[in-house]
């Protein structure tokens, strides 16, 4: 780790990371190029800005650097976490990213961002674009509070699960998969004794076998889809991704377990915690059948989900323009195949947060944004590299694509959501307030919140956005897309109000 | 990962360094973390990477950490609100 080549934009290197703090508590930086999220797209976005010379900084909200795919275990290893490649793989990644002189910050969750010298305009709640030039970005968490001006910024958040409410899903127990992955991989617990895993996905066997590898008990494996000759089509035109599909499958077939499809899960039971789940064929429509559910019980965790959502808070609170494309994850970042640029000036874009893809494409994205990013500044030509890239990430990204149409949330899953069912879990609104809020006249995910406070909580939507959404789309007859989006306030996280303070001072 | 204890609500849990406390509470077979604010119902760990705030306890004091973010560490207390 080379702090010193970190300098201000503009002015010569003062040879130091940082000045002297004002604000006691608020460490301030600044760099040419800050990165946000130390995933796969955001190591490499970070290893390529500095070995084209730039100074950078990367904040992660996480305890350690790695992000998802290569998320690292803890300083004392699991052992069976000891030889995974991903492990392995992450460590050289965040390894060369400092080598080449990236700063990596974790335990720094990125709760604000402003144009310019970092006040906020009176009255707004989310950064415009400037013509001062840069950005200041405000982060906070166990690694400390920092302030980082940077005239640059790649954000690479990642993704998150996409969930939708079903009657039962705040027991305690019920989780989407990622948790069950998180728990399984960073801390070497299964999320229960005995799991049901449900939902869409390639990504829910790679859960069965790390709570497996954890010490875990499946109880089964339902797919939504139910094409599989199709998909079997698209891993055959990609032998490139046999070696790993097999690999993956290996655990579960030892395991013996039954990998079920076209049915769904449409409630959780239990009192105090989960202990069996509802489940219902998906007609051809894409709705459950209510009338022919069964049951699995024994079970203490279920993971249900239906693939990720791009984390777009900080590329919209920068008023960057988002797209909709449903296989993708919903409402994704626009950025240039070329560069990773967005619609704003000084800002990139890559890995999950342009769409969902998994982490070959990623990395392949955060290295255009980064090499984009250090050219912006005038450091080098990168076009060549950038256009070989660009061609490298072709065929990922395509065979990402035609899997993730086929993992798409069954259209009619929203009609399991009864009215008791919980929809926004801060604010405790179930989905019967939110009809009522519609049949009063809010008519998209706005006034939905502004009806019924659902999605006003503390986790500002992320989780039941895209429920939300298809609620609200399948009560009035419309698209997903028409319903939007309800953008983030600032702070995008929880921060202490004396924190705030000392960030926003001067 | 090396053992160490914990203190949950008064009770001595084993745990392993390096987890989060999250799971050292999943592998004690205690999911509740809490209460949900309007209705009351439990809830425990759901996203497991930070952004929902369902996991919120107190930790040495400290109220409302993510428990899905903490690291255990020896003799840490840990009060959730169930
Ligand atoms: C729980 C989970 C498990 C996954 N496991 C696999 C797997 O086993 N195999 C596979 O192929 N794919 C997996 N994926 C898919 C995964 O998204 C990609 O493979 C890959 O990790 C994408 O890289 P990325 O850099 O785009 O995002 P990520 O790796 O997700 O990195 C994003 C980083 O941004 C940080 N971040 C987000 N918001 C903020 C903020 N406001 N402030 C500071 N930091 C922030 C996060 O802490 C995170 O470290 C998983 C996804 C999830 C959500
Ligand atoms: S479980 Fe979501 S924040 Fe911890």
């Amino acid at each position: 780790m080379n702090s010193s080549t970190l300098s201000f934009a503009g002015k010569a290197s003062t040879g130091h990371s940082h000045a002297p703090s004002k604000d006691p508590g608020v460490e301030p930086f600044s760099c040419d190029v800050c990165v946000v999220g130390a995933g796969a797209a955001g190591l490499s976005a970070a290893h390529a800005a500095a070995a084209c010379g730039t100074s950078v900084v990367v904040l992660d909200a996480f305890p350690r650097p790695g992000g998802q795919y290569y998320m690292q275990p803890p300083a004392a290893p699991l052992a069976s976490a000891k030889a995974m490649r991903q492990v392995t793989d992450g460590a050289a990644l965040i390894a060369e990213a400092e080598r080449a002189g990236a700063r990596i910050l974790p335990g720094r969750e990125v709760w604000g961002v402003f144009p310019g010298g970092g006040q906020p305009e009176r009255g707004t709640s989310a950064a415009a674009p400037s013509d001062a030039g840069g950005f200041t970005l405000h982060a906070d968490g166990d690694g400390g509070a920092v302030r980082v001006t940077a005239r640059a910024i790649v954000v690479a958040t990642g993704a998150h699960d996409r969930v939708v409410p079903f009657p039962g899903w705040t027991l305690p127990g019920v989780m989407p998969p990622g948790a069950g992955q998180r728990l399984a991989k960073l801390s070497g617990t299964p999320p229960g004794r005995r799991t049901l895993i449900a939902g869409s996905g390639a990504f829910l066997l790679p859960v069965a076998s790390s709570i497996l590898k954890a010490g875990g008990e499946i109880a089964a494996i339902f797919e939504a889809d139910n094409r599989v000759l199709a998909a079997a089509g698209i891993v055959a035109r990609n032998p490139s991704i046999w070696g790993e599909l097999a690999r993956l499958a290996r655990p579960l077939f030892r395991a013996e377990f039954e990998v079920h499809r076209g049915a769904v899960v449409v409630a959780a039971l239990g009192d105090d915690r989960v202990r069996a789940a509802r489940l219902a064929p998906l007609d051809t429509s894409g709705t459950p059948d209510l009338a022919q559910t069964f049951e699995i019980d024994d079970i203490d965790a279920l993971l249900v989900g239906y693939g990720f959502r791009p984390h777009v808070e900080l590329t919209d609170a920068l008023g960057c323009t988002h797209d909709f494309d449903e296989a993708a994850g919903g409402w994704i970042c626009r950025a240039a195949p070329d560069t990773f640029a967005t619609t704003v000036a000084g800002v990139f874009a890559a890995g999950e947060t342009t769409g969902i893809a998994g982490s070959r494409p990623a990395l392949l994205s955060g290295r255009i944004a980064g090499l984009a990013a250090a050219e912006s500044l005038g450091f080098g030509d990168t076009s060549g590299e950038r256009r070989y890239l660009v061609e490298r990430r072709r065929r990922p990204a395509a065979f990402a694509a035609a899997l993730a149409t086929h993992f798409t949330p069954p259209a009619g899953l929203a009609a399991a959501i009864t009215n008791d069912t919980v929809m926004c879990r801060c604010e405790d609104v179930t989905a019967g307030e939110v009809r009522a809020a519609l049949a009063d006249g809010a008519d998209d995910a706005f006034g939905a919140k502004l009806w019924s406070r659902a999605g006003m909580g503390l986790c500002q939507g992320r989780v039941c956005g895209f429920g939300l959404a298809r609620l609200i789309a399948a009560e009035r007859g419309i698209d997903p897309e028409e319903v939007g989006f309800n953008t983030p306030r600032l702070p995008l996280r929880p921060v202490k109000l004396s924190t705030m303070q000392a960030a926003l001072k001067e | 990962m090396s053992a160490i204890v914990i203190t949950v609500d008064g009770d001595r849990l084993p745990a392993r360094a390096g987890m989060t406390v999250a799971a050292a509470l999943i592998a004690a077979d205690r999911p509740e973390l809490r209460r949900s604010p309007r209705a009351g119902t439990p809830r425990g760990v759901h996203c497991g990477m930070g952004h929902c705030f369902e996991c919120l306890v107190t930790i040495d004091g400290t109220p409302d950490r993510r428990a899905c973010l903490v690291e255990v560490s020896d003799g840490m207390t840990v009060e959730t609100s169930r």
